[in-house]
C-alpha cells in the first residue's frame, strides 16, 4: 500500500491475531444474541398483552367472582378456561352510575363435537344487538351480521380447523353449522375462537348436548361515561355485586405481567451477569495487547501521535470488533428468538410478535450495549499506556 | 538568543527508594544548522539527554527552549506537534512497527501531522531510494536485515522535514561503507537544509566530523 491511514493501521492490527480477534468478536456476538434474546421476549409480550386489552375496546370487563384469571387467560393468552354467571347480573351492573353501554359474551369450552379430529376451540356466543367487540370485526371480514346456523372463526382457529376451505359444514354439540368464513387476525386470544350468535347457542343448549345451561353468561364488556374513572368504577361495580370481579382495561394482564416481571428480572440478571464477563474479557485482552504493543506506542508518541491519535487508532480496532460482534450477535439474537418463540408455550398462547419497527429497535440496542461494552472494556488500558512517558515505554518489554 | 538553549537540565530516575542520574544539571546552546556530536561511555546519560531534548522525556528540573519557547511545559498537543513537525528521532534500538511495511513505516508520522502539500508517496519512496531500500519498499521489518531497519529508520526520521535530527547511535550495527553513507547524507542534510543534527555515536572518527564534539560522563558535559 502506497498510502496509510489510522483505518489501515488499525485493520493491520486486527489481523495481527485472528484466533485472538476471533473470540472477542465472538464473546460479543453471545452476549448481544443473549441481550435480544432477553429483550425480544419481554418487549414482544408485554406490548401484545397491551394491544389485546386495547383491541377488546372495553373500559370495564365484568366475570364471575374468582373468575378474573380465567377471564385473562382467555381473552389474552387464549386458554380454554369456561366461568359462568347469571343473565340477571346484566341488570344490576346497568345500574352502577358511569355505566354506559354494554354487551355479553358467553363462552362453552371445547367443542369436541366438531367434524373431524381437531385442537379443541372455543366457542363464543355474542349478542350482536350490543356487540361492539366481534360486530366491528365481522363488518370487515364478512361485510353482513351472521345468520342463525352460521359460525365464523378467528383467525387462528381456521387453521387449527384446517379452513382453507370456506362455506363447511361443521357439527357442534349436534348442531349443523355452517362456517361462512374467518375473520380478520386480532392479535388477542379471541382469535382462536369460534363464533357464533347467542340465537344459535340457545339452540344448542336446547339440543341438551352441551354442559350450558339456559341463561348463563361468561363475562360483560362495558363502557364507561365520559369523565368516569374506570379503577374508581370497578370498585363501586364490585360493593355493590359482589357475585362479580372487575377488570379495568389498565389492570388487563396484571398477573401475567407480573409473572412475566419475575422472568425480566431473571433475563436482566443474566444479562448484567454477561456483560460484566464480557467487559472484563475484552478489558484483559486490552490490557495484553497494549503491554504487547507499549513499545509500538511509545515509538508512535515519539514521532508525534498525540494521545487523542492513539486513541482513535484503538477506537477502530475496537468498534470493528464490537461492531462486528454484535452485528452477528444481533442476527443470531433475532433468528434465536423467532426459533424459539413457537417452542414457549407463553409465547405461543400469547398472540407474540414484533413489529419491524420494534425489531429494528432492539437490533440497535443491541448493537450500541455490544459496542459500547468493547469500548469500555478497552479503553481504560489504552488510557493508561497512552499517559505513560513515551521514551520509558519504548524502553519497557 | 540561541535555536536550541538547555538550562540547567537534570533527570534523575527513581526505581522504587533509589535513585539514578541520568543527566546531571546540563545547560548547553546549540546554534540553527548547526552539527553536534556526543560521545560518552555507556550509561553516560547521551539517550537521557537527547530523550528530554525530543520531548520523550520529562526534566526532574531544568528547560529545553526551542525559540525561546519551554517544550516542558506544552501541553500534550502541543508537545507532539514539537515532536511530529520539529523532531526528527533516530533511536538506539529497533522501533520499527512490525506490521508495517518499510514504506509504510516511513510513511507513519504523516499520519499523525497530516500536511496536504506534500506527496508524501513519493517522499517516502525517494527517501527509501536515498538510504538504499528502494527494493525493499513493501518488505516487512521482519524481512529486513538489522542494518535495512535502520535506515528505513532513518527515511522515517526524515519524513515531516525536521528542524532538529536526534541520532542515538543510527549507524551502530552498518558496516562502514554504509556507516560512510549515512555520514555523508547527514552533512548533505545539514549543509544544503540547514538542518540541526545532534549525533550520538561511539565512533570518533564519525564524531570529528562535527562542527562541535562534546562528551558526556556521569550525566555531565565536557568539552573534548
Ligand atoms: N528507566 C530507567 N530507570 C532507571 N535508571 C535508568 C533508566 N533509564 C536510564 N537509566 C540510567 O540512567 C543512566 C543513563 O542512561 P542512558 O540510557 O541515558 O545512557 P546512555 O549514555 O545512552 O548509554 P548507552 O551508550 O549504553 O546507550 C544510566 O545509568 C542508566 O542506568
Ligand atoms: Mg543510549
Amino acid at each position: 500500500m502506497a498510502k496509510i491511514s489510522f483505518f489501515s493501521v488499525a485493520f493491520k492490527n486486527l489481523k495481527r491475531k485472528t484466533f485472538r480477534t476471533g473470540v472477542l468478536v465472538f464473546a460479543i456476538a453471545l452476549l448481544v444474541s443473549l441481550l435480544i434474546f432477553a429483550i425480544s421476549f419481554t418487549v414482544s409480550v408485554a406490548s401484545s398483552l397491551k394491544k389485546s386489552s386495547q383491541r377488546l375496546g372495553a373500559d370495564l370487563v365484568v366475570v364471575p367472582v374468582g373468575a378474573r384469571g380465567f377471564a385473562e387467560e382467555f381473552l389474552l393468552e387464549s386458554k380454554n378456561t369456561s366461568f359462568y354467571m347469571p343473565f340477571s347480573i346484566i341488570e344490576k351492573v346497568k345500574k352502577i352510575e358511569g355505566i354506559d353501554t354494554m354487551t355479553h359474551h358467553t363462552y362453552l369450552s371445547s367443542i369436541s363435537g366438531l367434524c373431524c379430529d381437531i385442537v379443541p376451540t372455543r366457542i363464543v356466543a355474542f349478542n350482536p344487538a350490543t356487540d361492539f367487540i366481534i360486530n366491528p370485526w365481522l363488518q370487515k371480514s364478512l361485510g353482513r351480521p351472521l345468520q342463525l346456523g352460521e359460525a365464523i372463526a378467528g383467525a387462528g382457529t381456521s387453521e387449527n380447523l384446517g379452513l382453507g376451505l370456506l362455506d363447511i359444514e361443521a357439527t357442534i354439540f349436534d348442531n349443523r353449522f355452517k362456517i361462512v368464513g374467518e375473520l380478520e387476525k386480532t392479535g388477542t386470544g379471541l382469535d382462536h375462537a369460534l363464533f357464533m350468535t347467542e340465537e344459535n347457542l340457545n339452540n344448542i343448549i336446547e339440543s341438551g348436548k352441551s354442559p350450558l345451561k339456559k341463561g348463563e353468561i361468561s363475562i360483560i364488556f362495558t363502557k364507561l361515561k365520559k369523565g368516569f374513572d374506570p379503577d374508581f368504577v370497578g370498585r363501586v361495580l364490585e360493593g355493590e355485586i359482589p357475585e362479580v370481579d372487575v377488570v379495568a382495561r389498565s389492570g388487563m394482564g396484571e398477573k401475567f405481567l407480573n409473572t412475566l416481571a419475575d422472568i425480566n428480572k431473571i433475563f436482566l440478571l443474566t444479562t448484567v451477569l454477561a456483560s460484566v464477563l464480557t467487559t472484563f474479557l475484552v478489558w484483559a485482552i486490552f490490557s495484553a495487547i497494549a503491554n504487547e504493543r507499549s513499545k509500538e506506542i511509545g515509538i508512535m508518541r515519539a514521532l508525534g501521535a498525540k494521545e487523542s491519535h492513539i486513541v482513535k487508532l484503538y477506537l477502530i480496532e475496537v468498534l470493528v470488533l464490537g461492531l462486528l460482534g454484535s452485528i452477528i450477535g444481533v442476527l443470531a439474537g433475532t433468528y434465536l428468538s423467532a426459533l424459539l418463540a413457537g417452542s414457549f408455550s407463553l409465547l405461543k398462547n400469547i398472540s407474540a410478535g414484533l413489529t419491524v419497527g420494534q425489531q429494528a429497535a432492539i437490533a440497535l440496542v443491541g448493537l450500541f450495549i455490544g459496542t459500547a461494552i468493547c469500548v469500555a472494556g478497552a479503553m481504560m488500558p489504552i488510557n493508561r499506556i497512552k499517559k505513560m512517558e513515551p521514551l520509558l515505554v519504548i524502553k519497557e518489554e | 538568543m540561541s535555536f536550541l538553549h538547555i538550562e540547567n537540565l537534570s533527570k534523575t530516575y527513581t526505581v522504587d527508594d533509589s535513585t539514578f542520574v541520568g543527566v546531571d544539571n546540563i545547560s548547553l546552546s546549540i546554534n540553527r544548522g548547526e552539527f553536534l556530536s556526543i560521545v560518552g561511555h555507556s550509561g553516560s546519560g547521551k539517550t537521557t539527554l537527547v530523550s528530554l531534548i525530543g520531548g520523550i522525556l520529562k526534566p526532574t528540573a531544568g528547560r529545553v527552549l526551542l525559540e525561546g519557547v519551554d517544550i516542558c511545559t506544552l501541553d500534550d498537543d502541543k508537545l507532539s506537534e514539537y515532536r511530529a513537525q520539529r523532531i526528527g528521532f533516530m533511536f538506539q534500538f529497533a522501533s520499527l512497527l512490525p506490521i508495517l511495511t518499510a514504506r509504510e513505516n516511513v510513511l507513519l508520522p504523516g499520519i499523525f501531522s497530516p500536511d496536504t502539500k506534500t506527496d508524501n508517496a513519493k517522499v517516502a519512496r525517494d527517501l527509501l531510494e536515498m538510504v538504499g531500500i528502494g527494493e525493499k519498499l513493501d518488505s516487512y521489518p521482519s524481512q529486513l536485515s538489522g542494518g535495512q531497519q535502520r535506515r528505513v529508520a532513518i527515511a522515517r526520521a526524515l519524513l515531516n522535514n525536521p528542524d532538529i535530527i536526534l541520532a542515538d547511535e543510527p549507524t551502530g550495527d552498518l558496516d562502514e561503507d554504509t556507516e560512510a553513507e549515512i555520514m555523508h547524507l547527514f552533512e548533505e542534510i545539514n549543509k544544503k537544509k540547514g538542518v540541526t543534527i545532534i549525533l550520538i555515536t561511539h565512533n570518533l572518527e564519525l564524531a570529528g566530523k562535527a562542527q562541535k564534539k562534546l562528551r558526556m560522563t556521569k550525566g555531565q558535559l565536557v568539552g573534548i
